[in-house]
């Protein structure tokens, strides 16, 4: 049998609502209402200096009159410690990865797979292994000028499977990448891989003569690709400055030809950045603290855009050692009447959260018929007495207080309180990042043994195939080993879901496992997806992006919706 | 001068021997070096691409070989040697730990001699609160409130960043405000005591006029207790700069080192102790060796 994809398929619109529209609270504009900062208020030192940059402006447009670009300087919380696609893992590096590479496939404005450098692909089968065959876009042209070929993204599967490489794992289901011609090759698997789609079949652009040529450190230094920015200079803890690229092969997703150059400063502290905002030294900032969302929505001549992230929050519940209450279903539904998630959302995340029964809205497979379980401290009493446990239980709780998402301290303090409150008395055990997930994995030692504040991320739109393998799974292949759930039926449909490729079969097997995981509260409490807020000035046109968590830059000087 | 020499280079080997043991104590940094989803296999790999399958005592005398010639490892997470890692952001710290130093030095020495001189008086006293608020209110919460009052509110100079000298100012003063308070007691204490010395006395009644004897003749012989601070200061503001680096997005050394330590960037710390550890000796033997100009008495053979 053969079991063929349609090339241009992306998400059943169906089963993906669009996160930017209906009933989503994804996207809040700020309304206009009074003049937050004065025209000349700047520092002196800085107007003087424009004043240069202004009459040295006027030379280069006598050279050129065509030179009339403006350039933009905005500001990044956190800073990327790669340039390079093949060697990076943290999703940080996607901050300036995404302005110079490409892959394959890629997520649009409206939350919708589409196909990207990949002109068109399918899964065919052949001697009864699946094989994906992919025909790339013609005339797209890296930033040195040379013209992407199939070469080019056969040497990324090169470079992402090397030993330096760090995300090997995920092409483990990949045997070899052919090359058919200049424009055709072949990925030939060992065997069906349902998350090769989600991850946008992985391959990248990379100028294969570039890379070999210059190195790693090379190519640290200057990385070229086909993206919509090109390379112009970085120092590290400090600012990296692009240009737009003249030769973009897609126009309409690429920043506007009135800009010129774009300055990323580097501001960790948030009270700096948005300090940095308000003074006129930069022009966009990404993660407007939520408590401040309220002084930014109010400001005049400025811009917000609350965005769902791909991440989706939740509490892990040991339900696999035989010392744990959470063996039992119903203390794990105790569990889950124990904590109101929604006034968690409301009053610590300033509302910056999407509630979620398991999926967030948008995410492949989404079931909005799927209600979270309601709050109701005296249900999780009866329950617990119900399991067996009049008096409560006894566990450790283990927090995460490294800011890896905004109040996820606080909101783990808030759950554990809310726990002991219905009877499930925490002992709260305070973890930074390195410990905490260390403690995460399987057979790790010591083990957690009760309730851990974590989480899980598969990009956006989200696809759980991966995550689910990992800590719904008893034995999980995916996303590492993080399960302490054990249910025959759950594993059974996880392994089919991971082994399937055909997109509509992959939407019911995920309502399904949703479904069932859900009644049985199994692989912990799924709690809300955090948003991000981007602001910018009105003077600047922008529309966000979701690449790279919504800090791409392809809708700089783009009008927003 | 030899003796304090080999002195400096243990304690620079002892600082070595610590960072090494205290951070793999800490646990593995191949954990947040793979991503999420990798499995066993990958782990194993990374760890023996890295040399941290090896045992403990081999992998600090490798480590220690290296060291030796200047070679502190590749950066786990930067993918660029440890050193120049460091040595790349020295200049950015040096230069805002000499501006914290020049202001904490321009406030406590005119303080310090002038509370002495009108002891009791309103400029001690007002001198006085004004140095203890530095010491009293932590460095970042002097510098968020610089950013919201002089750059926000008034938009006299730049929220952030390194560039020309209007850059520099902010993260300077909530740097350098929190020694001010120490150094003016110890100099305001030891003009006093010199003020009452022989010598003076005998300045005053021979007719020199008060202003060269306070400033030229009494100062220049206070000087020394302060010396010693400031090598000690100036050590401190090199290290503990980190907080006011990052307050200020200021690309220095110290906020280098303590993200790798959150990351377990083991060959950056490395570099980064050595390096304070290297500094901080050297420092104090130019304090040692000033001494010797300071006061004539006391001098190195």
């Amino acid at each position: 049998m053969v079991d063929v994809l349609p090339a241009m398929k992306g998400i059943d619109p169906a089963c993906a609502p669009r996160a930017l529209e209906g009933e989503t609270p994804s996207l809040q504009m700020g309304q206009p209402m009074r003049r937050a900062f004065p025209e000349g208020g700047r520092p002196a030192l800085q107007r003087a200096a424009r004043r240069v940059t202004a009459s040295s402006l006027w030379l280069v447009l006598l050279a050129a009159p065509v030179a009339n670009a403006r350039d933009i300087t905005i500001a990044f919380g956190a800073e990327p410690t790669q340039v390079d696609p093949t060697r990076s893992s943290a999703g940080v590096d996607l901050y300036y990865t995404d302005l110079f590479y490409e892959g394959l496939l890629t997520v649009d404005a409206n939350l919708n797979r589409v196909n990207w450098l990949a002109e068109s692909w399918r899964v065919v089968e052949r001697d009864g292994l699946p094989l994906i065959e992919i025909t790339l876009r013609e005339g797209v042209r890296f930033h040195n000028g040379e013209t992407l070929t199939a070469e080019d993204v056969a040497f990324s599967f090169k470079r992402l499977t090397d030993p330096e490489s760090r995300t090997a794992g995920r092409l483990r289901y990949v045997e070899r990448v052919d090359v058919l011609d200049e424009r055709r090759l072949e990925m030939v698997l060992t065997g069906p891989d349902g998350s090769l789609e989600p991850l946008n079949l992985l391959l990248l652009a990379i100028p294969k003569r570039y890379f070999e040529e210059v190195g790693d450190a090379g190519v640290q230094a200057h990385p070229i690709g086909t993206g919509p920015w090109r390379f112009i200079s970085r120092k590290p803890r400090d600012e990296l400055v692009v240009e737009r690229f003249e030769d973009y092969w897609n126009p309409a997703a690429a920043p506007s030809p009135d800009i010129n150059r774009l300055t990323i400063k580097i501001i960790p502290e948030d009270t700096t950045r948005v300090a940095a905002f308000k003074t006129g030294a930069v022009d966009w900032i990404d993660a407007v603290p939520p408590a401040q969302l309220a002084e930014f929505k109010a400001m005049e001549g400025v811009r917000v855009a609350s965005l769902p992230t791909p991440n989706n929050l939740f509490i892990g519940l040991n339900a696999i050692d035989p010392a744990s209450p959470f063996r039992f279903e119903k203390v794990r539904r105790a569990a889950a009447h124990a904590v109101d998630f929604d006034a968690i959302v409301k009053y610590i995340l300033y509302g910056q959260g999407i509630r979620t029964a398991q999926l967030a809205p948008g995410s492949l497979g989404y079931d909005e018929t799927l209600r979270p379980w309601p709050y109701d401290p005296d249900r999780a009493r009866q329950l617990l007495a119900e399991a067996g446990f009049p008096a409560g239980v006894s566990v450790n709780c283990y927090n995460l207080t490294t800011p890896r998402e905004a109040y996820i301290k606080e909101m783990g303090e808030t759950v554990f309180a809310y726990l002991t409150e219905a009877g499930i008395r925490c002992r709260v055990v305070q973890l930074e990042y390195g410990a905490w997930i260390n403690l995460a994995r399987r057979f790790a030692r010591p083990e957690m043994d009760g309730v851990l504040n974590t989480m899980w991320g598969q990009g956006l739109p989200g696809d759980p195939t991966d995550a689910w393998a990992g800590h719904v799974h008893s034995a999980g292949d995916g996303w590492g080993n993080y399960s302490y759930h054990s249910d025959p039926e759950l594993d059974a449909l996880i392994e089919e879901l991971r082994t399937t490729m055909a997109q509509g079969r992959r939407v019911e097997l995920i309502r399904h496992i949703a479904r069932l995981k859900h009644e049985r509260v199994a692989g912990g409490l799924p709690s809300y997806r955090p948003m991000i807020t981007l602001a910018w000035r009105d003077t600047l046109d922008f529309s966000p992006w979701p690449g790279a968590f919504w800090r791409s830059m392809r809708g700089m000087g783009r009008p927003g919706p | 001068m030899l003796k304090r020499i080999a002195q400096g280079l243990v304690a620079i080997v002892g600082a070595l021997l610590i960072v090494f043991v205290a951070q793999r104590l800490s646990g593995d940094p191949v954990a947040l070096m793979l991503p999420m989803d990798a499995g066993e296999e990958d782990f194993a790999a990374m760890r023996s691409a890295l040399g941290l399958d090896k045992p403990l005592p081999l992998q600090f005398a490798i480590f220690l070989g290296n060291a030796l010639q200047g070679d502190f490892g590749q950066s786990y997470q930067w993918n660029a040697p440890a050193m120049q890692l460091i040595l790349e952001r020295l200049p950015a710290t040096l230069e805002l730990a000499m501006a914290g130093l020049v202001f904490a030095l321009l406030l406590a020495v005119p303080l310090g001699v002038l509370s002495a001189v009108h002891r009791g008086g309103a400029i001690d006293r007002a001198g006085k609160i004004f140095a203890m608020l530095g010491q009293a209110v932590p460095g970042f919460w002097i510098g968020l409130l610089l950013i919201l009052f002089i750059a926000v509110e008034l938009q006299w100079l730049p929220a952030f960043g390194r560039g020309d000298l209007s850059h520099l100012l902010l993260p300077a003063i909530a740097l350098g405000w929190y020694p001010v308070a120490a150094m003016t007691r110890t100099l305001r204490s030891s003009m006093l005591d010199i003020l009452e010395s022989d010598y003076i006395r005998m300045e005053r009644a021979i007719g020199l006029p008060e202003r060269a004897i306070v400033w030229r003749y009494a100062l220049r012989n206070a000087m020394a207790p302060l010396a010693t601070m400031i090598g000690v200061y100036f050590a401190n503001m090199l290290g503990g700069a980190f907080v006011i680096e990052v307050v200020f997005a200021w690309p220095g050394v110290g906020r280098t080192v303590v993200e790798a330590v959150f990351a377990r960037d083991f060959p950056v710390v490395q570099a980064g102790v050595v390096l304070s550890a290297v500094v901080f000796v050297a420092v104090n033997l130019l304090v040692d060796l000033s001494y010797g100009f300071i006061d004539p008495r006391i001098r190195h053979d």
